[in-house]
């Protein structure tokens, strides 16, 4: 019976794109999450909110394995980003806040050397490459080396490298921030389309309006206090009136 | 592996596609003088290898850096997050940046070799024993630093010897990382001083020392793959600085002599010499033992060339590493906190001379002592090239440094 159990919450975990279990992390100045449960269902979209030092940044890098939680579990897609990195990897496509570019590579080359390493068809991924640079205005800047971008190119070329291989669970860090309204408005699409087929979005933004307008739910983490899921009529009222009170 | 490693050669032949003048400065300028001091110091900096001490100064000389930077090169590259998020598999990191970490100790291997190329020596017994040490030092950094990090991580109770590292429960749990260096020095020493007996069994001995290196190699990678998932993201977080508390020293404009200095000029010397104080506190804390230990070695037997050649040796590294920090204080301006001095209006001459003047107050700490040595021990007329020196060192560092900066 017990095993039986273990076994349909194992398939639960392992169909769900991000399954979070008492995660706990600390730093010298405190706690900063303290027993954060949470999962992201496949099509959702869900707003990371709080203020500044809240911990939106620590929780995303413990989901990401950029950062150590001194307790609890992640699993992206069933897979331990700890244990099961490669597992992990193919299922996550992450757009930090301050994206990392090989400065002495173009547009093209990055996002080929993303292709490669991530073991993808060529072809295919260069028909996926050209189109999501279109899709973001990159379209006629794959020559252009990454240290040469402005900051919203540079963005753009972090996402294209992210949605690449078409992942489960997207997590984008204050990812619009820097994009033009057309762009901004071209990626919300493509994530839209992307939920349908099943992917999910953990999205961490300032802009209220934004994910009061977009999102399906949030996770709330107050500067003090505990966190809070807001889902159902919480969510409901919180996107009335969106407020980083919670 | 193979995929890294064509990345790694795009990204070294970025300087001949894209050659810049700041990246060839920053380069090529402290390559050359560093090859230049070398040969012109010859015979005071090269170590005796007729005798067992001058054979053992030899290997640490190559072992000692290469266990330095071993911990950066293996797990603080500026990639690592990326390249963990691409899935990349543990194994291939490791060779990557175990093949930079050789790449370090065989330039520092030709490096050390220059002075005995300058002074017509035989060059076979002091190559065997740098490559000895070189390699054993470079095996011996892989596998200690791996296993100290997988040991950080393992969740074990720390022993004894560590928890006498003090109060700090985070120190303690990094404790192996601090110990870790020391191995890769002893194997290092112990490699040159086996392979550096100058009879005919020596390429037998070096062949020996670069199998046992050899056979060290899967165990490190074993336990880089062990560590590297939990340890990333620790190493991240050990690499946090708290917000400075009055330490450092504080910014104050205009004090001493650099008063003598533009107004905006005062301006940048302060804000340098603070961010270097805070950033690069290694850089002053380096400088006052050596000064001090060197000063009072001239003092106490500034007679023997041996001596004179340490506190040389010692005293010029030190220069060294300072102008490293003044230089890395300019890339880390490139592309962030550079628009701050635009947007101020400073003259380029204003962040010339700011500069210049902050770094050359950080390597009078070391000139000063030494060049009083020197004088009081009745050397006074090469006593005044101390602070020739830090001045050389200090303009040529500005120089890369502002280069570094970009415009």
């Amino acid at each position: 019976m017990m095993a039986e159990a273990m076994t349909a919450g194992r398939m639960m975990a392992d169909d769900l794109p991000l399954s979070v279990r008492g995660l706990r992390k600390k730093y010298r100045r405190g706690v900063v999450l303290n027993n954060v449960t949470f999962s992201v269902r496949p099509g959702d979209a869900m707003a990371l909110v709080g203020p500044n030092g809240a911990g939106k940044s620590t929780l995303i890098g413990c989901v990401t394995a950029d950062r150590l939680p001194d307790a609890g579990s992640v699993h992206i897609c069933g897979a331990d980003p700890f244990a099961d990195a490669a597992r992990a990897a193919a299922c996550l496509g992450y757009v930090p806040e301050q994206p990392f570019l090989y400065p002495e590579l173009s547009v093209a080359e990055l996002l080929r050397f993303v292709s490669a390493a991530r073991g993808l068809d060529e072809a295919a991924s260069a028909a996926e490459t050209a189109r999501l640079l279109a899709l973001l205005g990159l379209a006629g800047a794959e020559g252009t080396l990454c240290r040469e971008l402005s900051q919203g190119m540079g963005r753009k070329t972090a996402i294209a490298a992210a949605l690449l291989h078409q992942p489960r669970m997207i997590v984008l860090d204050e990812a619009l921030n820097g994009l033009d309204r057309t762009s901004a408005e071209r990626l919300v699409t493509e994530l839209d389309t992307r939920r349908a087929n099943g992917a999910a979005v953990l999205i961490s933004s300032h802009d209220l309006d934004f994910l009061a307008r977009w999102c399906t739910r949030a996770l709330h983490l107050p500067a003090t206090g505990t966190w809070r899921a807001l889902d159902g009529e919480d969510w409901e009222a919180w996107r009335r009136a969106p407020t980083l009170a919670g | 592996m193979k995929l890294l490693l064509l990345l790694e050669l795009r990204r070294l032949s970025d300087a001949f596609r894209h050659p810049r003048p700041a990246a060839w400065l920053g380069v090529v300028l402290p390559v050359a003088l560093a090859v230049g001091a070398l040969w012109a110091a010859g015979a005071s900096a090269r170590p005796d290898v007729s005798t067992g001490d001058g054979v053992i100064l030899l290997g640490l000389l190559v072992a000692g850096p290469v266990s330095i930077q071993a911990y950066p090169i293996l797990f603080r590259p500026t990639d690592d997050a990326f390249l963990r998020r691409l899935g990349i598999h543990p194994n291939a990191v490791f060779g990557v940046r175990a093949l930079r970490l050789l790449a370090l100790a065989l330039a520092l291997a030709i490096g050390v070799m220059i002075p005995y190329a300058a002074t017509r020596q035989p060059l076979v017994a002091p190559l065997s024993i740098v490559l000895a040490a070189g390699v054993a030092g470079w095996a011996a950094s892989l596998w200690a630093h791996a296993h100290a990090a997988a040991s950080t991580v393992s969740g074990k109770r720390p022993s004894l010897a560590l928890k006498s590292l003090g109060p700090d429960p985070e120190l303690v749990a990094a404790g192996s990382l601090v110990f870790a260096p020391i191995w890769p020095v002893i194997a290092g020493a112990v490699a040159a001083r086996f392979a550096g007996d100058v009879v005919w069994t020596m390429p037998l001995r070096l062949a020996l020392v670069l199998a046992l290196s050899a056979a060290m190699l899967p165990f490190a990678a074993r336990s880089f793959a062990r560590a590297l998932p939990r340890f990333a993201p620790r190493a991240g977080e050990m690499a946090y600085a708290p917000p400075p508390n009055a330490t450092g020293g504080e910014l104050v404009v205009g004090r001493g002599i650099a008063s003598v200095l533009p107004r905006a000029a005062q301006a940048v010397r302060a804000r340098d010499a603070v961010v270097i104080g805070r950033r690069y506190r290694w850089a002053a804390r380096l400088a006052w033992p050596v000064a001090i230990v060197g000063a009072l070695a001239v003092l106490r037997a500034g007679g023997s060339p041996g001596v004179r050649t340490f506190v040389t040796l010692a005293c010029g590294a030190t220069l060294a590493a300072q102008a490293a920090a003044i230089v890395a204080l300019g890339r880390s301006e490139r592309g962030r906190t550079r628009w701050t001095d635009r947007v101020l209006g400073l003259e380029p001459l204003d962040r010339l001379v700011g500069r210049w003047a902050a770094a050359f107050g950080l390597a009078l700490i070391v000139a000063v002592p030494l060049a009083l040595g020197w004088w009081i021990v009745g050397d006074g007329d090469t006593a005044w090239v101390w602070l020739a020196a830090a001045a050389v060192t200090s303009t040529v560092a500005t120089g890369a440094s502002l280069a570094a900066a970009g415009r």
